[in-house]
């Protein structure tokens, strides 16, 4: 659990931080000074850095048993520009919570 | 199967019909665009079905799991005598195993596995009753034809 929340914190920030330099820097360039060079090549980067950031929250929601609806406002999350440090920030807090309550929870002897 | 068509269920059969479509079709107009000589959009071409066939992925195995929940509690609920240890777990007030089980929220089949904490006894702590016992345990050991109740000690 603790390592697929570092995975997932990893690649939400690579993701986040690409989120922003097309966002802040490419979308400019583009439409402002008809450069599209850092559109077309961060762009096709956080396409698929943005696949690995979906792989990354579906598998820590799996083992975090989180419903379906946390999962995909998760991945959501990550599309949003510097909201995604934000969301980042409170799944963190979340599984970090919910897996301190887990380990001071009295154990089940049966069932 | 009555549980996959439940409100919930269809609007999540819709979302996922809606965003496939939407996803092949947006993959689909990359290709025309990549055709027409933009170079970039092969990229987006590739990006969005693999989009496509997560959402796909993503729906089966929500139906697989909402389906083994229901098998499973369609067997508990068919078995009364594996549920023995719920039986205690019933309050006095006369609830019964089966209005608990309801009571519960779906979980899934698979359950955590039972762990118990227990202390080893340290070398330095010498229990007298525990000692006597083992010494039993070794004189019958020593002694195979011996019934219990002989043991001298």
């Amino acid at each position: 659990m603790r390592a697929a929340l570092t995975r997932y914190r990893v690649i939400a920030w690579v993701v986040g931080v690409v989120l922003i330099l097309l966002v802040v820097i490419g979308m400019p360039l583009k439409y402002g000074f008809h450069n599209p060079v850092v559109v077309e090549t961060v762009g096709q980067a956080h396409g698929f850095l943005y696949m690995v950031y979906l792989v990354a929250a579906f598998d820590l929601s799996r083992r975090a048993d989180w419903p379906l609806k946390r999962m995909i406002l998760v991945m959501l999350a990550g599309t949003v520009p510097f909201v995604s440090f934000w969301a980042e920030r409170r799944v963190s807090a979340l599984v970090t919570a919910e897996q301190r309550e887990r380990e001071h929870a009295p154990e089940p002897i049966a069932g | 199967m009555k549980r996959l068509w439940t409100p919930a269920w269809i609007a999540r059969h819709v979302a996922m019909v809606v965003l496939v479509t939407t996803f092949l079709g947006l993959g689909w107009w990359q290709v025309s665009r990549a055709a027409a000589g933009n170079a970039i959009s092969w990229g987006y071409a590739v990006e969005w079905p693999i989009f496509a066939g997560f959402v796909v992925f993503v729906w089966w195995r929500e139906v697989r799991h909402t389906l083994r929940t229901a098998a499973a509690q369609d067997e508990d609920a068919a078995a009364p005598a594996s549920a023995d240890h719920r039986g205690e777990a019933a309050g006095p007030d006369g609830v019964t195993a089966a209005d608990a089980i309801d009571a519960k929220p779906s979980r899934p089949g698979i359950r955590r596995p039972v762990r118990v904490a227990r202390v080893g006894a340290g070398p330095g702590a010498d229990d007298a009753e525990l000692a006597a016992y083992n010494r039993y345990l070794s004189w019958l050991n020593a002694n195979p034809g011996a019934k219990p109740g002989d043991y001298p000690g």
